[in-house]
C-alpha cells in the first residue's frame, strides 16, 4: 500500500492505494465516483477522462500512484443544476446527449480545450474532441455544442 | 492526386417487427390533481431519446408542457410490456400507445368537465396552455389542475392503459407475396468525398441527408438521429471490419475494431421531408435505422465518381481502392 | 396539423443527469456484499465439453461458486428459438460461455476464472456460409433444420423472360459486406440479486426488459412475477442488447448463492457476448430499358447467420423485401438465405438487413444510369417509388411515400469542388 494525496474537485484527499490500481477504480470503486465511465479499459475511447493538473488524461490508463500531488478533475467537480459549466448547457440544449456514456468525458474534454483555448476554430475542436468516441451522436452536435460553449464564453 | 466525387443513395425501410408478427405496445397513464400526469411504458430508452418523445405526445394532448409529464420506462414490475427498442417502432408504436392511452384518460376527464360546463358534447372541450374550458369562448375556463382535483374529489380517476398494434401480415412462403410492413420510411443522402489516388484514402467531406419521418415530433432529436445514422453508415462503407481467423475475433478492442471518430465525420446536414403519415401519432414514423441507411451507397458511389472505380466489397479500405486503381490502370493499358 | 409541443425543440430530461455524470449506467451500481461474476469462454469454435474440473478453481480463496451448464434449470434463450444455451456443453462458437464463476472481488473471480479447466472435444467447424449449404456438412442445429439453411425467402413477381426481353442494358454484379459490431460505448453490465421479497432483481441495460424477463424466468424455472428487469440508463444499443448477454447467468450465480452479483464485460468480453451484423453475400442482376425504366431483377442473398438463429430469419426476411431498393420493378425474383456457421453469430443491428442491400441495389442504380447515359439523380428520378407504387412482394404503397421531396432537396446539392 502507498499512501497518496492529491487534489480531487478542489478537495484534499489522502488514501492507501496498490501500486498497480487504476485511478479509475480508485475514483469508481473507493470514492464512489461513477460519473466516470469504462468503456474499453485502454485508452481508446476517452469515456474514463478527467483532468489532471490541465491536461485531459484517460484514467484507465494512469495508476493511482501517480497521482499523488496532483489536481484532479472529475465530471462530478464540473457545474452542477444549479450553476451548469457552459460546456454541460451547451450540450443539452443542442442535442449533444443521446445515451450519455461518452458525454462525461465529452465535456471534460471540451472544458479543457475552452479552459486553454476559449476561442478554437473547427479543427481545434475537432482535434481535441478526437480522443472520445461516441457512438450515438456523430459527434455532430457534440462539436457544435463546444462552439456555442465558446460563443457564450465570449459575451 | 486528391480527387474529388459525389454520390447519391436511396433507401426505404418497412418500420415494426413485420410480417405479422404481433406488434404490440402499452401504456399506463395517469392525470394528477395538479394536472400533471405519469406516463409508465415498457418501451425502453437506448439513448434515442423516446422517453422525451412520449412526454411530448402526452403534453401535447394535454395541452400541457413536456415537463409536466414524468414518463417511467422499461422496469418489469411496474410498466407494461411495450415490445423491443428496434426495428423503428418506438416512436410509431409506443408512441400511438401513448396516445391512445392519453386519449382515455383525458375522456373521462372531459366527460366529467362537460357537465361542469353544460356542455353536451365532449367536443366542445379543449386542453389548452395548462387550461380546460369551452372551445371557442376564451371566457368559460379553469386551470386544468382545478378541473382534475374536482373532478377526483367526486371521485373520478384519470387513469388508463392502452395498447396499439401495428398493421402487418405474412407474406406468401413460395412467392414472398404480401404485405409485411408497415409505414416504410424513405431517405436520401448525398456524399462528398476525397479520394487520394497516392495512399488510396478516401475523407469524406461533406453529407446532406434528407429523411422522411411523417412529422418531426422534436427537430433536434431527428438532426441527431440522423447525423448518428450517418456516422455508422461511414464506419459501415470506410472502415469497420471484424477480423475472423476460425471463428475468433482477432481485432476485440477499439483499437484494433475502429469506429469513427470526430475527425472521420465531415459536416452533416441534416434535413427532414414532413409528410404527414397517417396511421402515426401526429403524424410521426420512425427515423432511428433509415438515418444510416444511404450513407453506404451515397460514399461508395462517390468513390466512383472520384477515381472511376466500383468497390463492391466493404469496407472500402485504401488497399482495396489502390488495388482497384491498379487493375483499372492495367485494362487502360491493355486497351 | 397545429400542434404545439410535438414538433417543438423541447430539451431531453436525461440530458441533464449525464451531462453532470448523475446517470446511473448498470456498471454504476453496486449492492453491499456483493460477489462478481466472470464468464469462462470457449476459445473453440465447435467442441463437446467433456468434463468441466472446477475444483482448482473452488480451492481459491474468496470464490464463493463456480457454475456450468448442469447447474442450469432450463438451460436455453433465444428471440426466435431458444436455440442458446445459456452456459453451453455443446460449443458452436469461439465465446460461448461455458461456466460463470462468482468470487469475492473482481480479480479473484477473473484469477479463478483462469483456474477452470474445461476438456473439450473438438469437431470440424464450417466458417464459409456457402460451404455451410452443402448439404454434406453436418447441420449445426439439426433439431431446426436438417441442413445449415436455416431460412429461405424467395419472391417471385412478374415474369423473368418478359422482363429480361424488356432489358436493353444489364448489369450483373457480386456484392459482399463483412461482419460488424455494434461497438455500443457501454460493455454490458448488471447487477442481479434476490431481493427481500424473494424475487429475482436484475437490473440491466437492455432494448426489452420484458423479454428479458421471461427468458430468466424460463431458464431459471422462476414465475414472471418473481423476476423484476429493471433497465438502467442503456448506453447505447443499435440491435447489440436484443438478445440475452449476462442476465440469464448472473441471475443463475445470485440464485445459487443468494448473493448479490455483479458482472461487468471487458471490451474483449464485449465483442463475444453478443451478436454481430450479418456479413451478405449478394448477387445482382438489374435490367432496364432505353427510357431508364427499370425493367427486371433478380438477387441471390446468402447471409452468414453464424452459429445462433437469433433474428436471422427476420433479417434476411427483410433483406429479401427491400433488395429491389425504393423502385419498382415488374419482373423480380429474389432468394434470400440465412445459413448456419461457426462464426459469432449474427443478429440485429440497425438497419437490419436493409442494411446491406443498399450497398448492391444502389451500386446498380450507378452503373445502370452510366451505362444508359443518364445522371444517378435522374434514373433514380425514373424509379422511384410514388403513392400508389407496388413492391416486390405486391405490396401497395398507399400513402406517405415523399422519395420525390428527399430527393428535391438533395438535388441542389450534387455538385463538387475541385480536385488537388
Ligand atoms: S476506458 Fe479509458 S479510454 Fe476507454
Ligand atoms: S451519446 Fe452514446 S456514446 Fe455518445
Amino acid at each position: 500500500m502507498i499512501e497518496i494525496k492529491f487534489v480531487l474537485n478542489n478537495k484534499p484527499c489522502a488514501l492507501n492505494v496498490e501500486a498497480n490500481e487504476r485511478l479509475l477504480d480508485v475514483l469508481r470503486n473507493r470514492l464512489g465516483l461513477m460519473g466516470t465511465k469504462e468503456g474499453c479499459g485502454e485508452g481508446e475511447c476517452g469515456a474514463c477522462t478527467v483532468i489532471i493538473d490541465g491536461k485531459t488524461v484517460n484514467s484507465c490508463l494512469v495508476l493511482a500512484p501517480q497521482v499523488d500531488g496532483c489536481q484532479i478533475t472529475t465530471i462530478e467537480g464540473v457545474g452542477n443544476r444549479q450553476s451548469p459549466h457552459p460546456v454541460q448547457k451547451a450540450f443539452v440544449q443542442v442535442g449533444a446527449v443521446q445515451c450519455g456514456f461518452c458525454t462525461p468525458g465529452m465535456v471534460l474534454s471540451a472544458k479543457n480545450l475552452l479552459d486553454k483555448n476559449p476561442q478554437p476554430n473547427d479543427k481545434e475542436i475537432g482535434v481535441a474532441m478526437s480522443g472520445n468516441l461516441c457512438r450515438c451522436t456523430g459527434y455532430d452536435k457534440i462539436l457544435r455544442a463546444v462552439k456555442l460553449a465558446a460563443e457564450e464564453g465570449k459575451g | 492526386m486528391k480527387k474529388r466525387g459525389i454520390g447519391i443513395g436511396c433507401a426505404w425501410y418497412g418500420t415494426g417487427y413485420g410480417n405479422g408478427f404481433p406488434d404490440v405496445s402499452s401504456a399506463f397513464v395517469e392525470i394528477h390533481d395538479d394536472g400533471s400526469a405519469t406516463v409508465l411504458t415498457g418501451a425502453v430508452d437506448v439513448g434515442q431519446g423516446s422517453n422525451s418523445i412520449y412526454a411530448q405526445i402526452a403534453a401535447e394532448e394535454l395541452g400541457l408542457e413536456s415537463q409536466d409529464i414524468c414518463v417511467y420506462s422499461a422496469d418489469t414490475d411496474v410498466t407494461p410490456d411495450s415490445g423491443t427498442t428496434a426495428a423503428t417502432r418506438q416512436t410509431y408504436n409506443t408512441g400511438n400507445a401513448v396516445l391512445k392511452a392519453v386519449r382515455q384518460a383525458k375522456s373521462r376527464l372531459l366527460d366529467y368537465a362537460a357537465r361542469e360546463f353544460s356542455c353536451p358534447t365532449i367536443e366542445g372541450i379543449e386542453l389548452k396552455a395548462g387550461y380546460i374550458g369551452i372551445k371557442g369562448d376564451p371566457s368559460r375556463r379553469m386551470p386544468l389542475a382545478d378541473m382534475v382535483f374536482k373532478a377526483r374529489l367526486h371521485g373520478q380517476r384519470l387513469i388508463s392503459a392502452e395498447s396499439s398494434t401495428a398493421r402487418s401480415t405474412p407474406v406468401d412462403l413460395e412467392t414472398g407475396q404480401g404485405a409485411p410492413y408497415w409505414p416504410y420510411a424513405f431517405g436520401s443522402q448525398m456524399a462528398e468525398v476525397e479520394v487520394d489516388t497516392e495512399t488510396g484514402m478516401v475523407s469524406v467531406l461533406k453529407v446532406v441527408a434528407v429523411h422522411d419521418v411523417g412529422k418531426a415530433i422534436n427537430p433536434t432529436q431527428v438532426e441527431a438521429q440522423i447525423a448518428g445514422g450517418v456516422a455508422q453508415g461511414l464506419g459501415y462503407a470506410l472502415l469497420e471490419e471484424l477480423e475472423l481467423q476460425e471463428g475468433r475475433i482477432k481485432n476485440p478492442a477499439l483499437s484494433s475494431y475502429l469506429i469513427p471518430t470526430a475527425l472521420d465525420v465531415p459536416n452533416i446536414e441534416a434535413f427532414f421531408v414532413e409528410e404527414a403519415e397517417e396511421t402515426g401519432p401526429f403524424g410521426a414514423k420512425g427515423l432511428g435505422e433509415p438515418a444510416m441507411l444511404p450513407t453506404v451507397a451515397a460514399v461508395i458511389n462517390a468513390i466512383d465518381d472520384a477515381v472511376g472505380v466500383r468497390i463492391t466489397s466493404l469496407p472500402a479500405t485504401p488497399e482495396k481502392i489502390l488495388h482497384a486503381l491498379a487493375v483499372k490502370k492495367e485494362e487502360l493499358a491493355k486497351k | 396539423m397545429n400542434t404545439t409541443v410535438v414538433g417543438s425543440r423541447v430539451l431531453r430530461e436525461d440530458a441533464w443527469g449525464k451531462v453532470f455524470g448523475q446517470t446511473k449506467f448498470p456498471a454504476d451500481v453496486n449492492l453491499p456484499d456483493q460477489i462478481y461474476g466472470v464468464v469462462v469462454r470457449s476459445p473453440y469454435p465447435h467442441a463437446r465439453v467433456r468434463e468441466i474440473s472446477i475444483t482448482q478453481a473452488m480451492e481459491m480463496p474468496g470464490v464463493v461458486a463456480v457454475l456450468s451448464a448442469k447447474d442450469v434449470p432450463h438451460n436455453s434463450h433465444g428471440v426466435l428459438f431458444r436455440d442458446q444455451p445459456v452456459l453451453a456443453d455443446y460449443i458452436r462458437m469461439v465465446g460461448d460461455p461455458v461456466a460463470v464463476v462468482g468470487a469475492e472481488t473482481l480479480e479473484i473471480a477473473r484469477a479463478a476464472a483462469k483456474l477452470v479447466q474445461v476438456d473439450y472435444e473438438l469437431m470440424p467447424a464450417v466458417f464459409d456460409p456457402e460451404e455451410a449449404m452443402l448439404p454434406e456438412v453436418l447441420p449445426l442445429h439439426p433439431e431446426l433444420c436438417p441442413t445449415n439453411i436455416l431460412y429461405h425467402m424467395p419472391i417471385r413477381r412478374g415474369a423473368m423472360d418478359k422482363g429480361w426481353a424488356l432489358a436493353d442494358v444489364v448489369i450483373e454484379q457480386d456484392y459482399r459486406t463483412q461482419h460488424i459490431d455494434h461497438a455500443f460505448l457501454q460493455p454490458e453490465a448488471l447487477l442481479a440479486y434476490v431481493d427481500e421479497r424473494g424475487h429475482m432483481v436484475v437490473q440491466t441495460a437492455t432494448q426489452y426488459a420484458h423479454y428479458d424477463r421471461g427468458e430468466i424466468a424460463h431458464a431459471l424455472g422462476l414465475r414472471f412475477s418473481q423476476v423484476q428487469v429493471k433497465t438502467l440508463a442503456v448506453g447505447g444499443a443499435f440491435g447489440g442488447r436484443e438478445d440475452i448477454s449476462l442476465q440469464i447467468i448472473a441471475a443463475l450465480m445470485a440464485l445459487k448463492t443468494l448473493r448479490p452479483v455483479k458482472m461487468e464485460n471487458t471490451r474483449e468480453e464485449s465483442f463475444y457476448s453478443h451478436s454481430k451484423r450479418h456479413p451478405m453475400r449478394m448477387h445482382y442482376k438489374t435490367g432496364a430499358s432505353k427510357d431508364g425504366k427499370l425493367v427486371a431483377m433478380e438477387a441471390k442473398i446468402i447471409g452468414d447467420a453464424g452459429a445462433y438463429a437469433s433474428w436471422s430469419i427476420n433479417v434476411l426476411r427483410k433483406s429479401a423485401v427491400h433488395a429491389t431498393g425504393p423502385y419498382e420493378i415488374p419482373n423480380v425474383s429474389i432468394d434470400s438465405y440465412a445459413v448456419f456457421t461457426n462464426n459469432p453469430f449474427s443478429g440485429a443491428m440497425r438497419g437490419f438487413g436493409a442494411a446491406q442491400t443498399v450497398l448492391a441495389y444502389e451500386s446498380q442504380m450507378d452503373l445502370l444510369a452510366k451505362e444508359l447515359k443518364i445522371s444517378p439523380l435522374e434514373i433514380r428520378l425514373r424509379n422511384h417509388f410514388r403513392v400508389g407504387s407496388t413492391t416486390a412482394t405486391g405490396q401497395v404503397l398507399t400513402s406517405s411515400v415523399p422519395l420525390d421531396q428527399c430527393l428535391a432537396k438533395i438535388a441542389p446539392y450534387l455538385q463538387k469542388g475541385e480536385d488537388t
